[in-house]
């Protein structure tokens, strides 16, 4: 055995991959011949309590596949060099491993560590949908002013290998602004968003300066392409979501052009300073499994400037596609008692409406409602679901993002007649800024009457309640002052013994929920 | 504590003790600086979300153009 082996021992084991080596090395694992996962050895990896080498877990919701038999590979993605490589067994199955999603599409970590469809294995047919998508919005980007390019993992593979990269998932757009006030650059993204939405695509902001566009493939499945704001300021490109460097603004203009599948896509003008800006000086030597390493002093600057619109959304995100349907379509002590106070007089909104199930059942009572949540996919079925002439509607609100707030308070108070806002565990699932803007909401629809009826966990117990909301124990006391503070009168306030059974047995230590009834008169 | 920790029990004269104290401070203010700094960037994005607002409310509302201003509150609360 060399001496090069012998310090590069590797085994499987049923929680990840035990591998011993003094280098650094970036290593493919692969199941029957396909690359499944790549990891950098020490980076991602622990020590060994022994000290005898590194143990590196298999990447989140890998182990879910982990049932049965595969040929399992590691092999160093440099230099080929196969470091393991037989049949392993894996729990008590008897088939072959299939690393696969619902659809049977075969699935592999991307630069994140994620288990996604790669480009690897998608044929040409596959990608044609992404790469059309991609002209198109650089076509729509071009009409409104704004001369984009590809960037990021994109460019990379455009310049480097004249392809997708095979473990990239997506497409990533970038353009530098005329603009170099961050003020301006974000209402320029606004514009440019909205220009996509008026062409009909389905899109979604991350901050200030970047938002997702979400194409519709082929086989029916969504993909997101980002779109990248950037600009220059004080001799600095600054790109979104990762990019602060020394920077001129002939590198980047005139635009040129590369080969992307057969397809000519705009480049910047010296895409090599770019991709050094992005992957640093070694980009030309692939690397599955890289992440970037953003300076602390640019993540400052990025994150005051664009950020913080969207906390917790992937939490929520992750909840409602693990949770498509409520537990129970039985509306809740809440709605029950908001709708005997008020009846069909008032209009209501839910405010984190969730699946809806309040919004519906207020409409069967004949009252009309608006659900409100963050993440659309939630109401959705219940939305699409509704008899016609429903007095139910649905749309997104985000309490992040100030002109979602604005613009869904001027559109409510056009309702007629008195607002009831429910908000049933919603100040204690958002933030201080999040409860600011909520009361701001308030503000709106309230002056002329109506009321606010809150529910949220005041005391911890030991159903472990907040745990399973995902929301934090707020201070009745705190949120009253900030209600005061916010102009509002709290006209009721009670302690009520949380109800929701665990697996249907009386738990001895009941969580306590706070009611609170607020107007703004 | 760093400081001190890293001073050791050489941190004893008047002198040390006023320097020892004077970081610390200054480790303070400067993280307190930090936040206003970042309070401070992040009025651009209020003031970007603002503007975009008003331009492209403002003006149907000017106009008295009552079916303008209520198509356009609902592509505008749409289209985000």
């Amino acid at each position: 055995m060399s001496t090069s082996a012998r310090s590069r021992t590797v085994h499987i084991g049923p929680d990840g991959l035990h591998a011993r080596s003094r280098e650094e090395l970036v290593l493919d694992v692969l199941f029957d011949d396909r690359r499944i996962w790549s990891l950098w050895l020490h980076r991602d990896g622990e020590d060994e309590p022994d000290g005898e080498g590194t143990f590196v877990a298999w990447p989140k919701g890998m182990k879910r596949f982990l049932d049965g038999v595969a040929r399992v590979s590691v092999v160093v993605h440099e230099t080929g060099e196969v470091l393991y490589d037989e049949e392993h067994r894996f729990g008590d199955g008897e088939g072959r491993v299939e690393v696969v999603d619902r659809d049977g599409n075969p699935l592999a970590t991307d630069k994140t560590g994620r288990l996604v469809k790669t480009f690897a294995t998608r044929s040409a047919e596959h990608v044609a949908p992404l790469l059309d998508a991609v002209e198109e919005v650089l076509d729509a980007l071009r009409r409104a002013g704004i001369d984009a390019f590809v960037a990021y993992g994109t460019l990379l593979g455009a310049i480097r290998e004249g392809q997708l990269i095979g473990h990239d998932s997506d497409a990533d757009l970038g353009y530098v602004s005329e603009h170099s006030e961050p003020v301006d650059v974000m209402r320029e993204s606004f514009r440019l968003q909205a220009r996509l939405a008026e062409m009909g695509y389905v899109t979604q902001r991350y901050s200030g300066a970047a938002f997702k566009v979400v194409v519709t493939e082929a086989d029916g499945s969504a993909r997101g392409l980002d779109v990248f704001g950037g600009f220059l300021r004080d001799g600095h490109l600054y790109l979104m979501g990762e990019i602060r460097a020394p920077f001129q603004r002939e590198w980047i203009f005139p635009l040129g052009t590369a080969t992307l599948e057969g397809r000519e896509v705009p480049v910047p003008a010296d895409p090599d300073r770019l991709l050094v800006a992005t992957y640093g000086p070694s980009w030309r030597t692939p690397d599955p499994a890289y992440k970037f390493e953003t300076p602390a002093s640019t993540h400052r600057r990025l994150n005051g400037w664009f950020r913080g619109i969207r906390p917790q959304r992937p939490l929520w995100d992750g909840f409602y596609a693990r949770a498509p349907e409520p537990a129970s379509w039985e509306p809740s002590d809440l709605a029950r008692d908001a709708f005997a106070a008020h009846g069909t007089d008032a209009t209501y909104v839910d405010l984190g409406c969730g699946h809806g199930a309040d919004a519906r059942w207020l409409a069967e009572q004949g009252a009309t409602v608006w659900g409100l949540d963050h993440v659309p996919k939630a109401f959705a079925g219940t939305a699409a679901s509704l008899p016609e002439g429903s007095t139910a509607h649905f749309a997104a609100l985000n309490l992040h993002e100030l002109r979602s707030v604005l613009s869904t308070g001027a559109l409510l108070a056009r309702q007629p007649g008195p607002k009831v806002l429910l908000g049933r565990h919603l100040v204690d699932a958002v933030d201080r800024p999040g409860r600011r803007n909520l009361y701001r909401l308030c503000d709106m629809l309230l002056r002329d009457g109506g009321e606010l009826w809150l529910e949220y966990v005041c005391r911890r117990g030991r159903d472990r309640l907040a745990r399973r909301l995902r929301v934090k124990v707020r201070q009745p006391a705190r949120i009253e002052a900030e209600l005061a503070g916010a102009g509002a009168t709290v006209t009721g306030r009670e302690v009520l013994l949380a109800s929701t059974p665990v697996g249907g047995k009386a738990v001895e230590v009941p969580s306590r929920i706070c009611r609170m009834v607020a107007t703004w008169r | 504590m760093a400081v001190k920790d890293s001073l050791g029990k050489s941190a004893r004269t008047v002198g040390e003790k006023v320097a020892a104290t004077t970081v610390v401070d200054l480790r303070r203010r400067v993280k307190r600086l930090e936040d206003e700094v970042q309070e401070c960037r992040a009025l651009n994005l209020r003031l970007a979300e603002l503007t975009d607002l008003v331009t492209e409310l403002l003006l149907p509302v000017a106009q008295r153009d009552e079916a303008k201003v209520a198509e356009l509150l609902e592509r505008y609360q749409k289209s985000l």
